[in-house]
C-alpha cells in the first residue's frame, strides 16, 4: 500500500530565498516544584517567603522569591508570611513588552523592598493615587501594600501586585 | 556568596600561554534569509583562514585544527538542537572533537575562554571558537520574549517579557543613586551609533544628536529605542592556538594574556549587600564616603558583582595596576547605555558613583584616553548574541595588530556587503595599540567574563 503526502504544508513566505513559517504551538506542563506554596499563598491573600533557622549558618536570611534550600548553608528553611507593606526601590513602565505578556503596555513594573527581606522583589504597581485614567505613576520610596488576584489568579507571579498605601 | 575564602578569590593562571592568531566576522543584519547559518559560519571562518595573512593554506590550517568551539546564545532562536554538530560537519571538523558553550549573553566570552582553558593546559594547539545567532525566524516581540526566557521563568519573565525592562530598573535606581545626567546615557548612544558608521558589517549606523536620543521612543522608561543593542543575525570566528602554532599561522601573534569569569544571582533582585571587591588600584580610602546620600547596598541595582569579579581575577592574572593606563583600546558589552556607565565603575575606570565621568571627560572616545567601543559596539554594530564576545575580540586583535584598516577602509569590503562606504570615512586604527580589554555579559550580569589581550 502506497503512503499518501503529507497535506500539510509549510505556508511559503518568500520564494527566494526559500522562506517557510514552521509553527510553533505545543505546551509546556511546568512545575513549581517546592516553590508551588508561594503561588498557592497568594490565593489565601499571603506571601510566603523562606526564612533560614540553621543556627550555625552564617547569614539566616529571610528570601522572597522563596527558595527551598538556603544558600549560604544548603539546609532546607521554614515557610513564614512577609511584610505585605514596602517601599518601592526602583521602577519602570514598560512601553513595549515582549510576546506573551499578559499586562496591557505602559504598566509599571517596581522593584519592592521588604523589612527583614534580603530581596527585592520584582512586581507591579496596579494604582496610584491621582490616577487620571493613564499608568499609574510610581516614584522611589513610595510606601506600597500588597493586593492579591484571588478572583480569577493567573498562577504566575502577575497574582501578586502593589498599590500605595 | 557574600564572604569569600581563600580558595574564592585564586587568580587563574594558564600553565603555557595562549595567542589568539586570526579572525574573521559576517556582516550583521535584522534578517539575513538569503544565508543560512551554516553558510554564515564558513564565512567568518573562511574570513579568518583566508584574509589575516596566515603563513599557511587554509588546508594545511585545516589538518592543523584539533579542537572546536561552539558559542551560541539560545537554542529557541535557531529552533535547532545540537546546532553545533551541524555546524561543525558544514565546517568540515568531523571527527575532531568540540564543545558548545552557553552563558547567556557572555556565551561568546565565555567560548574563547573554554578554548584558552584547552590550549592553556595542553589539551588542544589550535582551536577555531565559532560564535553565531539567527535571531530573525520570530518577530521582535518574540525574540524578546525568548531572550526575557533568560531572566527567572518563575518570578521574573511575566513581568514585561522583556530584558530592557529589567535593565530599566536599574537604571531608575542607578540614576537615583548617582544623580547620572540623562544626557551623559545618550552620549554612549551617539557615540557608539556613530562609530558604527565607519565599520561595513554594521547593522545600525547613524548621526545622532543627544535629542534623538531623547525624544526616540522609549521602549521601557528612562531607556530609548537607540540606547538599546540590535538584534543581529551573524557569525564570528577567533583562532586561539599555543605559542608553537601561533608563529607558525603569523609573524604576529596576539597574546590572550588572561580571560577570567565572574557570575551573580539571575535575578537582579536577589543580589544582597556584601563588601566591594577591590581592584589593584582601588583602596578603602577610594570607598569610604561611597555609602552616603542614597547608596546604601553594593553591589545592590546599581553594579555588576559579576563584571568585578571577572575583571579583579583578570587584571591580577595579567598584572594590570591601572586599566585606564594599561589598555591602549576597550570592547565594552553595550546592550544598553546604562549598562555601560555600571561597567565603567565595575571594572575599574572610574570609581563607582562616578562611571560618567568617563564619558563626560571624553576618555571614551577615539583618541581618547581609552577609546572604548570603536567596533560600535552592541548598541551600533551587532548583537548576534553567540558571535558578540567573539567579535569584540576579532576587533581587538586587528587593532593590536594594526590591521583596523585593512578590515573597515577598503570600499570592496563594504560592496561585499551591499554597501557603499560613505563619504566622511574616517580611521579608528589606534596608534600603537598595544593592549586591549572586552567585556563579556550575560543577564543582568548573571555571567561575565573580561578578556585582555596584547601584543606578543
Amino acid at each position: 500500500m502506497a503512503i499518501d503526502w503529507p497535506t500539510t504544508p509549510l505556508d511559503v513566505i518568500n520564494r527566494d530565498p526559500l522562506v517557510v513559517r514552521n509553527p510553533k504551538t505545543w505546551s509546556h506542563h511546568h512545575s513549581y516544584g517546592g516553590w508551588g506554596k508561594f503561588f498557592l499563598g497568594l490565593r489565601e491573600r499571603k506571601i510566603l517567603a523562606t526564612r533560614c533557622t540553621n543556627a550555625a549558618c552564617a547569614e539566616k536570611r529571610m528570601w522572597l522569591p522563596p527558595r527551598c534550600q538556603c544558600p549560604d548553608c544548603w539546609r532546607d528553611m521554614e515557610w513564614v508570611e512577609a511584610p505585605r507593606e514596602g517601599r518601592i526601590f526602583t521602577w519602570s513602565v514598560v512601553k513595549y513588552p515582549g510576546e506573551l505578556f499578559k499586562l496591557p503596555a505602559g504598566t509599571p513594573l517596581i522593584s519592592v523592598e521588604l523589612d527583614g527581606v534580603c530581596t527585592k522583589l520584582m512586581s507591579w504597581l496596579k494604582q496610584a493615587d491621582g490616577d487620571a485614567g493613564g499608568s499609574p505613576t510610581p516614584k522611589i520610596g513610595l510606601r506600597v501594600r500588597a493586593v492579591f488576584n484571588t478572583d480569577r489568579p493567573t498562577n504566575t507571579i502577575l497574582d501578586l501586585a502593589w498599590v500605595p498605601l | 556568596m557574600i564572604r569569600f575564602g581563600p580558595g574564592n578569590l585564586r587568580i587563574p593562571r594558564f600553565e603555557r600561554p595562549v595567542y589568539i592568531v586570526a579572525g574573521g566576522l559576517t556582516d550583521y543584519r535584522k534578517r539575513y534569509p538569503e544565508k543560512n547559518t551554516c553558510q554564515l559560519c564558513v564565512e567568518a571562518l573562511r574570513m579568518a583562514v583566508e584574509e589575516n595573512d596566515l603563513k599557511v593554506e587554509p588546508e594545511v590550517f585545516r589538518r592543523m585544527v584539533n579542537w572546536c568551539v561552539y558559542s551560541q546564545f539560545a537554542d529557541h532562536f535557531g529552533d535547532q538542537l545540537l546546532a553545533a554538530a551541524k555546524v561543525h560537519d558544514y565546517l568540515g571538523f568531523d571527527p575532531l572533537g568540540n564543545i558548545e558553550v552557553k552563558t547567556g549573553g557572555a556565551t561568546g566570552g565565555s567560548a574563547v575562554l573554554a578554548a584558552a582553558q584547552a590550549v592553556a593546559s595542553g589539551y588542544a594547539s589550535c582551536v577555531p571558537v565559532i560564535g553565531w545567532e539567527r535571531m530573525d525566524e520570530v518577530s521582535t516581540k518574540v525574540g524578546n520574549s525568548y531572550i526575557a526566557s533568560a531572566a527567572c521563568k518563575d518570578f521574573e519573565s511575566e513581568l514585561g517579557w522583556m530584558y530592557a525592562s529589567y535593565y530599566a530598573l536599574m537604571a531608575q535606581r542607578y540614576q537615583f543613586e548617582n544623580n547620572v545626567p540623562r544626557e551623559t546615557l545618550a552620549r554612549i548612544a551617539c557615540k557608539n551609533h556613530d562609530y558604527a558608521r565607519y565599520s561595513p558589517y554594521s547593522q545600525n549606523p547613524g548621526q545622532y544628536t543627544i535629542d534623538d536620543i531623547l525624544n526616540n521612543e522609549i521602549v521601557s522608561h528612562p531607556l530609548s529605542y537607540l540606547e538599546c543593542c540590535v538584534m543581529s543575525v551573524g557569525a564570528a570566528v577567533l583562532i586561539v592556538a599555543d605559542e608553537e602554532t601561533a608563529f607558525k599561522l603569523t609573524d604576529h601573534p596576539v597574546r590572550l594574556s588572561a580571560i577570567c569569569g565572574g557570575t551573580h544571582t539571575l535575578r537582579t533582585a536577589d543580589r544582597r549587600h556584601m563588601p566591594i571587591l577591590l581592584l589593584p588600584h582601588e583602596s578603602q580610602e577610594t570607598y569610604r564616603h561611597y555609602f552616603e546620600g542614597e547608596r546604601r547596598d553594593w553591589p545592590g541595582f546599581s553594579s555588576f558583582l559579576a563584571s568585578r569579579m571577572a575583571a579583579y581575577l583578570a587584571y591580577n592574572m595579567a598584572g594590570i595596576k591601572n586599566p585606564l593606563d594599561d589598555f591602549d583600546l576597550l570592547e565594552t558589552h553595550d546592550a544598553f547605555t546604562i549598562s555601560d556607565v555600571q561597567t565603567y565603575e565595575d571594572i575599574g575606570l572610574r570609581p563607582y558613583g562616578k562611571g560618567r565621568e568617563f564619558i563626560e571627560s571624553g576618555d571614551a572616545y577615539f583618541e581618547g584616553r581609552l577609546p572604548t567601543n570603536l567596533s560600535g559596539g552592541l548598541i551600533g554594530t551587532m548583537h548576534a548574541v553567540g558571535a558578540t564576545g567573539i567579535f569584540q575580540l576579532v576587533e581587538i586583535l586587528w587593532q593590536i595588530q594594526n590591521q583596523w584598516d585593512k578590515f573597515h577602509a577598503d570600499p570592496k569590503r563594504w560592496e561585499r556587503y551591499g554597501k557603499t562606504k560613505p563619504a566622511d570615512f574616517r580611521s579608528l586604527q589606534v596608534k600603537n595599540a598595544r593592549r586591549g580589554c572586552a567585556i563579556s555579559h550575560a543577564g543582568t550580569g548573571s555571567h561575565v567574563t573580561c578578556a585582555i589581550m596584547e601584543k606578543a
